[in-house]
């Protein structure tokens, strides 16, 4: 192997892949002082993304969401579990995120990705104290019965920025959620009612009347940018997060409040202008996802 | 974070008052119900394959029937580990996993392995799916093989033979009959029978499954087909 130094002499005669290969580095900061990313992009700008709401068919709200090749599928189940007692009044969000093993050669069969139950905890954490959902309207009867959403994220492909992939599927399912309609039999038990008995007179009155929607207000969203040298890169691929290690999360609400700011340490220190560059892109990239978001959801509609 | 359930309080999933009867349908004297997503008995799903499903894979491949979807990655080649010596075979490393969202009732989460039998019984139906899946994510990774898989199974009911059951419907199953086979070849790789079945409805159903898997073949072929010739503009 060459002296990194000698790499600047061999940029001229060696292949583009080879270079690419050998000094990822060097290839990315000669693209970096152009101002220019690989993949074609502006460095401040992330990549094409797509939604897709109910995909799942078998889950009660579901979304898939693309950001490039980062894939992500959410989806909701609701069940029905005692609320504590410290809290009657409320229903409770288990969120967990997967990173199967076909989602990147990085993750083996058996051995679990290191970055999944980290990502977990960012996703509850953020829309938790975003103050998204009001968990008192998943109660059913007070101090008796009370919702349990169940969110599962699946990583179908790892290319980078898989929290913000991660974070658009899981508001989008939940903007798609539909809560069934239950009622209390006499076991004290809730049973769903089902589409036929609609109509029919029931015994019992629904605990809740109508399928619903939950009422999400200040939805998160965020953007993942690399910090390099004075260079801000907004939305890494997979490829550049390898190369590149200083990562910086930005979560803002739809009202461009900070929910999070998120950067776990990397060889690079994050200045003022920084974090400010870091923010100004942020908000930026919310108005867009909520755009795509309300597009998605208008598009649901017309069905 | 409640992980997975585990340490959140026991919930359950709110179950419709009246129980579904079979009776309703899949009566045995009955040869005129309909099954539940209104196909033929020996009608297939609509059947839709796409490779290229995920970008950081050497080959992969998307299938959906009907509600079931299935992905499958292809990665490698790697050094093995466990080999000590050289050895001129390599080795072909599955591992199948199920979403928790998948079954109606939610699923098990990430400790699948304790529940590899449910998961297993679970996954009964969408075995052929991932099987036809998988050959066409292999082929996608530019593999070497003698042909596609194909794979089919087929649900006895009574008197009644129904092709590519759904799960409502396997609920109800006297017997069911897989088969994957090389279609090209006309040779199969994997027969597996359960339930009670008599030699007549065992070569109807077998018949049934082959016709099944050349058709299956045709569409797994002219997928591969059209990536192949998309990638050459």
């Amino acid at each position: 192997m060459g002296v990194p130094d000698a790499s600047g002499d061999l940029s001229s005669e060696m292949e583009v892949d080879a270079f690419r290969h050998l000094f990822p580095l060097r290839y990315f900061e000669r693209h970096l002082s152009e101002s220019i990313r690989p993949d074609a992009r502006p460095l401040g700008r992330a990549r094409d993304t797509t939604l897709a709401l109910g995909a799942v068919a078998s889950a009660h709200g579901s979304a898939l969401a693309k950001i490039g090749s980062t894939t992500m599928l959410a989806a909701i189940k609701m069940e029905v579990m005692i609320p504590s007692t410290e809290s009657p009044d409320e229903g409770c969000i288990a969120i967990d995120f997967h990173m199967p093993p076909i989602c990147s050669p990085i993750v083996r069969p058996g051995r679990p990705a290191e970055a999944a139950p980290v990502i977990s905890k960012q996703l509850s954490d953020t829309i938790s104290s975003s103050g998204m959902i009001n968990l008192k309207e998943l109660s059913l009867v007070s101090g008796k019965a009370a919702w349990m959403a169940y969110l599962d994220i699946y990583c179908l492909d790892a290319d980078g920025a898989l929290f913000d992939a991660a974070l658009l599927s899981a508001v989008a399912a939940f903007s798609h959620l539909q809560i069934p309609i239950v009622s209390l039999n006499d076991d004290g038990k809730i049973v769903l009612v089902s589409e036929e008995d609609e109509g029919a007179k029931l015994e019992k009155e629904p605990v809740n009347k109508e399928k619903r929607k939950l009422k999400l207000s200040s939805i998160p969203f965020s953007l993942t940018c690399i910090l390099h040298k004075n260079y801000i890169l907004a939305d890494p691929t997979a490829e550049e997060e390898s190369i590149m290690e200083t990562l910086v999360t930005v979560v803002l609400d739809s009202s461009a409040r900070l929910v999070s700011f998120y950067k776990p340490g990397g060889s690079f220190l994050a200045n003022t202008s920084a974090v400010q560059d870091c923010v100004a892109l942020t908000r930026q990239r919310v108005k867009e996802l909520q755009e795509i978001l309300d597009e998605a959801i208008s598009g649901m509609e017309i069905d | 974070m409640a992980s997975t359930g585990g340490g959140a309080p026991g919930t359950y999933t709110p179950t419709p008052t009246k129980k579904t009867q079979r009776s309703s349908f899949f009566s045995d004297s009955d040869v005129d119900w309909l099954r539940p997503d209104g196909r033929g008995f020996h009608q297939c799903r609509p059947a839709f394959f796409r490779t290229g499903a995920v970008n950081s894979a050497a080959g992969s491949a998307y299938a959906e029937f009907g509600n079931t979807k299935v992905i499958v990655s292809v990665f490698g080649p790697r050094e093995s580990k466990k080999a000590m010596v050289y050895s001129d075979v390599g080795r072909l490393n599955c591992n199948v996993s199920c979403t928790t969202f998948a079954t109606p009732v939610r699923g098990l989460g990430s400790d699948n392995k304790e529940f590899s039998s449910m998961l297993h019984k679970a996954l009964e139906g969408d075995l052929p799916v991932v099987i036809s899946c998988a050959s066409l994510a292999l082929a996608d990774a530019g593999i070497m093989m003698y042909d596609l898989v194909a794979g089919v199974s087929v649900s006895c009911l009574g008197r009644n033979l129904i092709i590519d059951p759904i799960l409502e419907e396997e609920n109800f199953q006297d017997g069911s009959l897989m088969i994957t086979c090389m279609p090209s070849r006309y040779e199969v790789t994997q027969l597996s029978i359960t339930g009670e079945w008599s030699t007549a409805k065992l070569n109807e159903a077998m018949q049934l499954c082959l016709d099944a898997c050349s058709k299956l073949d045709k569409i797994m072929r002219a997928c591969l087909k059209e990536a192949a010739s998309a990638s050459l503009d």
